[in-house]
């Protein structure tokens, strides 16, 4: 139970602009909160017609992490993706990156959307999509074209790159999208369901993909999901959200050993543990 | 609450900006001109209001629309169930009716006057013209679109052709139709002035043209605001029209589009 | 197979067949208004190729395509104001719905009475006319971009300049081409209008004074170039389409099949 009390890691911002070697980033950050979620609510409208989405929600997650929300479906993950990329305002507390408070899309932060065939331009080619984002960096075309490749290559779609969107499939759409993301080389990378609807296959590897992304590029990442076995195969840690308004129920810690694995990391009787706790857990009347 | 008056109220600042830039060029820059200050506009409209003949020529026009959509609808109905149903025939006149299909009848306008004169006949033949190919276009397009699962089915259980024609093919086609209905019915109200206008049949497209020709400015511009509110009622009355009758077909459409 | 072949070579068919029942059944023709095919193809040689081509094709197209091009390049730069702005989008939009309301080609009298019969009237009247259809498809098919892409285009950083060219024009794209097709017909429409009722130059006047003065054969040559350019132009306008939104035509055949 790391639950954090609000304000308790609080520390001086000091922004990680250099990418460190991933283990020792993994290692120093132990108790380094990257992303740091502090009472946060979240009302639509106002007075009699308020609906309360998101209550007093606190919640840590350290750089080099991967965190997965878990919670019933409808209860307002999705906004509260949307507050951390600072798409929507909170009404009250607050996100912040390094201590810096987000009141608008960061520039260290990628988002991945659940409906892939929704976040990619139909009218740009895979290229074209995964470059889309990179002009205003103003890269040079060597590095811009570099990092396209590095991107594509990662996510095993280079043969695809002179394609449209449309003409693959969900899960490989899904992983161009996750490829714009990694071109972006964000810091922070936020997924919504990102495999929610890929068969069961593809949903492994996309899996593992993120596994290898958070260790190649050492990102901090941040995956909501419904499917708690995913969850707990994912993560380092958990945040366990209850129903309506959200709330934490729990964050737990997952020591499953690493490197993980889709055969051996499911099979042992840790995962059997974890995945019985978090479950029972959210399938407890409130 | 607040943010529907807001809208409303812009809306009604939007309005009330329009005519003050309109007294001002008509007052100001273009005094003199053949613009006629709104309030003379307006005042020659309450004035034509009382009049027996605008009432006949407005009653004239939207006969001839209304009269003519009808047609168009019907003829147009039958003739797109009959060449979407065998595809011999849909074959056979699609290139055809693609060539006709971007020509606005305002080409035929002076064939249809010469032989038929300034008369109501020619304005009904010139909206009939103009909204029947649509209704054929998109009738034949909905033909094509029925489920043709639901059409053996309808054979299975011993139905015959005009029974499956009536009761399958036809409301399968119908948000199709719907859609040319919506298109057809301001195109009708668009025919009907022009026939007045440029041909000189009854109603108020030649009231226009006589009030230009006049050089009665002001109820030129009263003439041409009633044709604005009378095109935002027709197309108002479509939408409804059509979401009433297929208010069951709106969330299939949807996922159909 | 077998049956495809036949049905092209109807398709193929059918239209030759037609002007071939035409030339033969008006060659002897006596009718005043009907006239032989044939005459009518001598005038439409010796009118259209050349005499009249400089003087009056060119002409007529020339104000088509300047109205037609002021109109669609302020339609969707209005109608991305309007769409983005909302102070904008609620004092503009009822304006703009009772405007649209006027059949278009009533706002000729109106330039006439303004501004003369000149050319500046013709392409006003074009401009103006064909201004709604491609602001209005401009406002809707900005308001429906889907919003996880304006979330994407937030999340990643995109400047204003890149979410209007990269994000918001192009999925906005295939509702402006269409809005822009309904444009160019209604340009089409008023181009005839305009020089119908207020010129002695351009096809539409010359075909309208063929009529007055009983040259039927003229009068026919004249309807058939402006079918041909009518239904000209439409296939221009499709082809640039298909071209330029290929994508979307390319999405939408893979999700309907």
């Amino acid at each position: 139970m790391t639950a954090t009390a609000p304000n308790s890691f609080r520390r001086a911002a000091g922004r990680h602009t250099v990418q460190e070697d991933p283990m020792t980033v993994r290692d120093a950050a132990a108790a380094l909160p990257r992303l740091e979620v502090t009472a946060l609510s979240k009302t639509y409208g106002s007075g009699g017609s308020a609906k309360c989405v998101i209550e007093d929600l606190t919640f840590t997650v350290n750089t080099g992490e991967v965190v997965c929300i878990v919670g019933p479906s409808g209860v307002g993950k999705t906004t509260l993706l949307k507050c951390l990329a600072g798409l929507q305002p909170v009404t009250s507390g607050a996100a912040a990156i390094d201590g810096r408070k987000i009141d608008g899309p960061p520039a260290e932060m990628a988002l991945v959307f659940q409906d892939y065939n929704r976040s990619l331009m139909p009218w740009l080619t895979v290229r074209k999509n995964i470059r889309l984002p990179l002009r205003h960096l103003r890269l040079q075309a060597a590095e811009l074209n570099q990092r396209i490749d590095t991107a594509l290559e990662a996510v095993g779609l280079t043969h695809a790159a002179n394609q449209y969107p449309w003409q693959l499939s969900g899960g490989m759409q899904q992983r161009v999208a996750i490829a714009r993301a990694l071109a972006y080389r964000p810091e922070i990378l936020i997924m919504d369901e990102p495999f929610a609807s890929v068969d069961a296959q593809t949903r492994f590897e996309l899996e593992d993909l993120c596994l290898k992304i958070r260790d190649d590029f050492g990102m901090t990442i941040l995956v909501v999901t419904h499917d708690i076995d995913e969850a707990v195969y994912l993560s380092d840690r958990v945040v366990v959200l209850g129903a309506k308004p959200a709330r934490v129920l729990d964050v737990v810690d997952i020591d499953l050993p690493a490197p993980r694995d889709q055969i051996s990391s499911r099979a042992l009787k840790e995962f059997a543990d974890q995945r019985t706790n978090v479950l029972s857990m959210i399938r407890k009347p409130a | 609450m607040k943010t529907q008056i807001k809208p409303a109220a812009v809306g009604a600042l939007g309005i009330a900006g329009a005519l003050l830039l309109w007294q001002y060029l008509a007052t100001g820059p273009m005094n003199g001109s053949a613009l006629p200050a709104p309030g003379h506009a307006i005042a020659e409209l309450a004035a034509l209001l009382a009049t027996g003949t605008f009432w006949a020529d407005l009653a004239d026009t939207i006969l001839i629309a209304l009269g003519g959509l009808a047609i168009s609808a019907v003829a147009g109905i039958a003739a797109g169930l009959l060449i979407g149903s065998f595809a011999p025939v849909r074959y056979a006149t699609m290139a055809v009716l693609e060539f006709l299909k971007p020509i606005p009848p305002i080409v035929v306008l002076p064939l249809v006057v010469l032989v038929l004169g300034p008369t109501a006949q020619m304005s009904w033949v010139l909206v009939v013209i103009g909204c029947a190919l649509p209704i054929v276009m998109q009738t034949v397009a909905g033909v094509h679109d029925t489920d043709p699962v639901a059409r053996d089915t309808a054979r299975s259980y011993g139905m015959g052709h005009a029974e499956i024609l009536l009761r399958v093919t036809l409301p399968g086609a119908m948000p199709f139709i719907g859609t040319a209905m919506r298109v057809a019915a301001p195109a009708a109200l668009v025919v009907a002035v022009v026939a007045g206008l440029l041909g000189g049949g009854p109603g108020l497209g030649q009231s226009i043209y006589q009030a230009q020709a006049a050089g009665d400015f002001p109820v030129l511009y009263a003439l041409v605001l009633v044709l604005g509110l009378l095109g935002l009622v027709f197309q108002g009355a479509t939408r409804l029209a059509e979401r009433r009758l297929l208010h069951w077909h709106e969330s299939y459409r949807e996922v159909v589009l | 197979m077998k049956r495809k072949a036949l049905n092209w070579s109807l398709g193929v068919a059918t239209p030759v067949l037609l002007v071939a029942a035409w030339w033969a059944a008006s060659a002897n023709s006596m009718n005043t208004f009907f006239p032989p095919l044939s005459a009518i193809m001598v005038r439409f040689r010796e009118l259209w190729l050349f005499d009249h081509f400089g003087s009056d094709i060119l002409l007529s197209l020339r104000n088509l395509l300047l109205g037609y091009a002021v109109a669609t390049v302020a339609g969707v730069v209005i109608g991305f104001v309007t769409a983005l702005v909302p102070v904008a989008r609620w004092a503009l939009d009822p304006v703009i719905h009772f405007l649209r309301g006027i059949p278009p080609v009533a706002l000729v009298p109106i330039f006439i009475s303004l501004i003369g019969f000149g050319i500046e009237m013709r392409v006003a009247s074009i401009a103006l006319a064909a201004l709604f259809p491609t602001l209005i498809a401009t406002v809707d098919g900005i308001r429906s971009v889907d919003t996880t892409l304006k979330d994407v285009s937030s999340v990643y950083r995109l400047s204003r300049g890149e979410k209007l060219a990269q994000v918001y024009l192009p999925a906005a794209g295939p509702q402006i081409a269409s809005g822009m097709q309904v444009s160019l017909q209604v340009a089409f429409i008023v181009m005839i209008a305009s020089e119908m009722l207020g010129s002695s130059e351009g096809i539409g006047a010359m075909t309208l004074l063929a009529q007055q003065s009983f040259m039927i054969p003229d009068m026919w040559a004249g309807i058939l170039l402006l079918g041909v350019i009518g239904f000209g132009a439409n296939l221009v306008f499709e082809l640039l389409k298909n071209r330029i939104l290929a994508w979307h035509a390319g999405s939408r055949r893979l999700a309907n099949s």
